[in-house]
């Protein structure tokens, strides 16, 4: 093997020395290439001309002007921006605690000599495998406001219809209610594999000391799955912020996308209010400072929830 | 021997849960299905009735005679078959030479595939924009697809990791046999991964099949457009037909569905791999 390597290195003595040349090390970095090139020119070059971009004026047809601050202090002082940010941790408050509560009590369910399991498996499934337009068409059968079958379910109990979509007070709770329905499967899932690792001593033991079904449920496995509960928070939370084909989709983005965001901006999420800065307005250089905040959010709560997997997730 | 007595024991309360929960799952899609089967005054009649008096299974080639319907799904499996193929080949290929090969720079290389992992796509998607800008590449499919054959991060990892757990041994006869790091990780190493490729493959499809930020970004000509994108910008156009709308929207769900119900093993075993490790 070591000689071969000699061989075939063009000039032996400075492959020996740096290394770089060896008969593997070349067929190292050129089975890497792939991603090198996209590490280079898709990562690392528009992270940094992105950066470039929050702190200057461009509209994609003159070339970028460097203006400081300038957009970050507009951000701070623009109403819009705090309100996709609130419309954004709304969303978040709701949907990753009703997500992960629900994916729980499925796998629970789920998690027992079943018959079907593979089928039970798969209904889950078919929502995780849509694409959300075809979500939009499935949902709107039952919340379209004038012909959906909600309203007249409301209207028999003798309830008020409602504007679903279309409600200021609505419009967010009903997406998450839609994206829990979406994402659950894979939430679920993901807490199978989980429960899975819980070894079923424990719970025979329990079964000794007298242990009911819920005691056994709080004392063993929801300790014991809690790093399965912190990997489920930690995705749907990063999901949440970057979420923007169930916004753009559900409310209207695809026909006028000043209209997506929901009645008076009620649903404008901070995805939405970039998409539309940057590629309806072509504001590049403010879309591109609201990127950065949202990078930076994102940044944090990564670190928080480091920070959160030491203090309280339990590993065996 | 107590519980058999009780009707309520754990098992049957769990029956009733998924049982209830499988049913809200999928009787959407079952009322979407007979929407698609109504005329459209039956479609918006109200009280909504749910199952269709006459099936109007005529519907569904209506799909095809109007707009671009046709080209959406061409272009749909373009870019999917394309991405797939790309994924398959360059995350196999980058996540052997991480778990097989001694190179220059390769531990570093190697934590910067997982700090990419980290970046919210949205920041990087105006330069995107802007370098197929420079390729005169917009309003073309090929940004679609181009990023996959470059190798994501977590089709590397999950290569990476199931080329780590086979034993050294292979390599050394490969090597007798006169095969180049390349030729071993091809004819040697690829069919013993068979699952792992298949993974990254239905992954890929699932994502690139469903995509809509990035089709809506980069495309302009209706006839360039994907389904999930297409199917959106016929709203104008059938206005008073949208019965059509939903048959489109349950026609493009097929193929996806075909390749779960192939593959349902490898969904579930990819979920659980990205969750855990």
């Amino acid at each position: 093997m070591e000689s071969e390597r000699i061989n075939r290195s063009p000039t032996n003595l400075a492959a020996k020395k740096r290394s770089l040349l060896t008969y593997e090390g070349k067929w190292g970095l050129l089975l890497v290439s792939p991603y090198l090139i996209q590490f280079i020119v898709f990562v690392i070059g528009p992270l940094i001309a992105s950066l470039y971009f929050s702190f200057s004026k461009y509209d994609m047809l003159n070339p970028p002007q460097w203006i400081g601050l300038e957009n970050y202090e507009k951000l701070f002082n623009e109403p819009l921006f705090y309100k996709s940010l609130w419309n954004t941790l709304y969303f978040a408050i709701l949907f990753v605690p009703t997500q992960a509560f629900f994916a729980l009590l499925l796998a629970v369910a789920l998690n027992q000599k079943i018959k079907a399991l593979k089928l039970y498996r798969m209904a889950h499934f078919i929502p995780v495998i849509s694409s959300w337009t075809v979500v939009m068409y499935v949902v709107d059968a039952i919340f379209n406001p004038r012909f959906g079958f909600a309203n007249s379910f409301l209207i028999k109990l003798g309830l008020e219809p409602q504007r679903w979509l279309n409600d200021e007070q609505l419009v967010i709770p009903l997406l998450v209610l839609v994206a829990v329905w979406k994402g659950i499967g894979y939430m679920m899932v993901i807490y199978l594999a989980g429960l899975q690792n819980v070894p079923n001593e424990l719970y025979e033991a329990a079964d000794m000391d007298g242990a009911g079904t819920i005691k056994k449920f709080s004392s063993i496995t929801l300790p014991l799955i809690s790093p399965t509960t912190f990997l489920v928070i930690v995705l749907s939370t990063i999901t949440t912020f970057q979420a923007f084909e169930q916004i753009y989709v559900m409310t209207g983005g695809a026909t006028d996308i000043t209209a997506a965001g929901g009645p008076n901006n009620a649903s404008l999420v901070l995805m939405l209010y970039l998409y539309r800065e940057g590629f309806s307005f072509l504001h590049m250089g403010y879309a591109s400072a609201i990127a950065w905040i949202l990078f930076t959010i994102l940044f944090i709560l990564t670190l928080l929830q480091l920070w959160g997997q030491k203090k309280w997730v339990h590993y065996q | 021997m107590k519980k058999k007595r009780k009707f309520f024991t754990a098992k049957t309360i769990g029956y009733i849960i998924i049982t209830i929960s499988a049913l809200i799952m999928v009787m959407p899609f079952i009322t979407a299905l007979f929407n698609s089967l109504k005329t459209y005054a039956e479609f918006t009649a109200v009280p909504p009735k749910w199952i269709p008096s006459v099936f109007q299974w005529s519907n569904y080639p209506e799909v095809f005679k109007l707009g671009n319907f046709i080209d959406y799904t061409i272009n749909s499996f373009i870019v999917t078959i394309l991405s797939v193929l790309g994924a398959v080949i360059s995350c196999s290929m980058v996540g052997y030479a991480f778990a097989r090969l001694t190179f220059p720079f390769k531990n570093m290389l190697f934590v910067m595939v997982l700090g990419t992992m980290m970046i919210p796509p949205i920041v990087v998607i105006i330069p995107h924009f802007m370098i197929f800008q420079q390729m005169n590449l917009l309003d073309t499919l090929t940004p679609l697809w181009l990023l996959e054959c470059l190798a994501q991060p977590f089709g590397i990892f999950l290569m990476r990791q199931t080329f780590l757990s086979i034993p050294k041994d292979y390599e050394e006869s490969s090597k007798l046999d006169g095969c180049n790091p390349f030729q071993t990780y091809w004819r040697i190493f690829m069919p013993m991964v068979k699952p792992s490729l298949a993974t990254v493959a239905i992954f890929t499809f699932m994502t690139k099949w469903n995509e809509i930020l990035a089709p809506s970004i980069y495309l302009t000509s209706n006839e360039k457009f994907t389904l999930p994108i297409g199917i959106l910008s016929l709203g104008g156009q059938w206005f008073g037909n949208e019965q059509y709308m939903v048959a489109a929207a349950l026609l493009s769900l097929i193929p996806i569905l075909i390749v779960f119900m192939f593959a349902e093993r490898y969904f579930v075993s990819n979920f659980t791999n990205s969750g855990i490790k």
